[in-house]
């Protein structure tokens, strides 16, 4: 089963109803299912501990008057082994103290009783979200979502995953395009061959030719040994073209005709090999815009963009923060080692209505500046509004972009003349000395690069 | 004192109608017994369910006397409990459910 969104007639996600009262749990259960819900009761709070690690609802409605423990014991509970779950509490009497300390810890909604049943159903509406389960596909396993948008991008993509069709995939930098990419091979019958990421803008075109297609010994000065090629290397499974925006016009022409064929020719090789690969692309740019400027083959376009799916940002997901907010705290207290912290649900609020031009990859920063500053186990909204205004966008320096292009640079030279630095320098144009320099200053080593590793 | 009262409940509820209105006749009986005995804790409790779930079920009185019963029972005021029993008896062999369609 995989997340779905509540739909008329379909599986709305589980409540879990506690009441020490066996007349309102009938009610409250017969009010549920009527709408759609998969119910579970609880008696006491102790009981709704046990069912809770039991059958992990979606949200749970409790009583807030309740012997043994009350309402207020059981959210904090209840939160302190999930802080996203929505909980709804209901109240005989209607006490602004009791509401607004079951609003600091957290519960969704605070209806007072006798409820109405359209009141409550509206507020169960609101603040569910269908859980992905344990074991489902790929996608729940490896994604983290319950928007709609998602919902439906990811229907989609299980659809395309089934089959061998070229995808492409669009999207603003962040979003996750690699890990769509990853989830469609892994929930495809491809999924024990190897799934290899290039990045195309981020190395020469000479050099990425090599990469994509291999070359052969004596190939170009310095091709002292054959080198397979990523097509190759990625037979049987899935190719991902990432930034294929970025692809110079003279190597585009070359991987229409591999898409056309399905045959590579190395560097060199008068033989060309049979490929079965599933290519994937992606790009932050307007590939039609590209299209209509010249930078990009409209053939080569039309080629790759048969199946288009579309990373929505993630300010367009905001249902979605909480849980990737939730999802990062728990990395976060891994690689710490420290205890889980969570945000108030202030910051939550906050947070889940922020901007976030730089998506995904921001909202990880974000966690990790608050988690990192923040001493206390819950962190106030104070903390995330300073941590979002601090966190920079996540556009390089041009320091840093130079760097990093540089060191892609010598890795590839590195891996086409497998370590060889003689020959490497020589491609480079730069003396052994100087190269050797340059190796240096980016912590690479030639023998890393020896032993015919071939592959990213 | 003997004119019906007619209340229209929804039909989704008509099977948990006879067990609620089973549960309050219960209700009006053990209230003169915990009276008697003296346990105001477990006269509020009751009165803090009927007024809960009574309006729930369609029965806005019943949420009245529930809460007028837990009132009382916080107050330790037994001739208003006495009272609310009765009132709770005489509306209960009063009521006439009528299931909408």
């Amino acid at each position: 089963m995989t997340v779905k969104s509540p739909a008329p007639g379909s599986d709305k996600g589980s409540v879990l109803i506690v009441d020490d009262d066996e007349d309102m749990l009938k009610l409250l259960r017969k009010w549920l299912e009527g709408a759609g819900y998969k119910v579970t009761a609880a008696a006491s709070g102790s009981a709704a501990l046990s069912q809770c690690s039991s059958v992990h609802p979606d949200l749970v409605v409790t009583d807030l008057y309740m012997d043994e423990m009350d309402g207020l014991s059981l959210v904090t509970h209840l939160h302190a082994a999930n802080p996203l779950l929505p909980i709804i509490m209901l109240s005989g009497h209607a006490q602004i103290p009791d509401a607004v300390k079951a609003t600091h810890l957290g519960t969704s909604a605070f209806l007072t009783k006798p409820v109405a049943r359209d009141d409550l159903i509206a507020e169960v509406e609101r603040h569910i979200r269908p859980q992905r389960r344990e074991g489902d596909n790929v996608f729940s396993r490896t994604m983290i979502y319950c928007s709609e948008v998602m919902v439906s991008l990811v229907e989609q993509a299980e659809l395309v995953a089934q089959g061998d069709v070229t995808v492409f995939i669009s999207g603003e930098t962040g979003t996750g395009k690699e890990v769509l990419a990853r989830a469609i091979h892994e929930a495809s019958g491809r999924r024990e061959h190897p799934f290899i990421g290039v990045n195309c803008g981020a190395i020469p075109e000479q050099l990425l030719e090599s990469e994509l297609f291999g070359h052969e010994r004596g190939a170009f000065t310095g091709a002292n040994n054959k080198h397979e090629g990523l097509f190759l290397a990625a037979d049987g499974g899935t190719l991902f073209l990432d930034e294929i925006g970025d692809m110079p016009l003279g190597l585009q022409v070359k991987l229409l005709r591999v898409l056309q064929d399905f045959e590579v020719r190395p560097v060199g090789s008068t033989r060309s090999h049979p490929v079965n690969v599933r290519i994937i692309s992606a790009t932050h740019n307007n590939l039609e815009e590209l299209v209509a400027e010249g930078e990009f083959r409209e053939d080569l376009y039309y080629r790759l963009n048969v199946v288009p799916l579309h990373m929505p940002r993630l300010a367009e997901r905001p249902d979605d923060v909480p849980l990737l907010l939730d999802h990062f705290l728990g990395l976060q207290a891994k690689k710490s080692g420290q205890g889980r912290k969570r945000f108030a649900p202030d910051a939550l609020a906050y947070l889940a209505s922020a901007s976030w031009p730089g998506n995904i990859r921001q909202l990880v920063n974000v966690v990790e500046l608050c988690t990192t500053l923040n001493v206390a186990d819950i962190v106030p909204l104070s903390m995330a509004q300073k941590a979002l205004r601090q966190e920079p966008v996540q556009i390089k320096t041009l320091k840093d972009a130079k760097a990093e292009f540089e060191r892609n640079y010598l890795v590839s030279v590195l891996r086409i003349t497998e370590g060889h630095v003689a020959n490497a320098a020589r491609i480079a144009g730069r003396n052994r000395t100087e190269f050797y320099k340059l190796l240096n200053l980016y912590e690479l080593e030639p023998a890393q690069f020896r032993a015919g590793s071939s592959e990213d | 004192m003997n004119d019906r009262i007619a209340i229209h409940v929804d039909a989704d509820l008509e099977e948990l109608i006879p067990g609620f209105l089973d549960n309050r006749h219960k209700d009006a009986a053990r209230l003169a017994a915990l009276l008697e005995a003296g346990d105001f804790a477990e006269i509020r409790r009751i009165g803090h369910s009927m007024k809960g779930a009574g309006g729930g079920y369609g029965f806005d009185a019943i949420t009245d006397i529930g809460a007028a019963i837990e009132e009382a029972a916080l107050c330790r005021d037994a001739a208003a409990i006495a009272a609310s029993a009765v009132e709770l008896s005489d509306y209960l062999s009063r009521v006439d459910v009528i299931i909408e369609p």
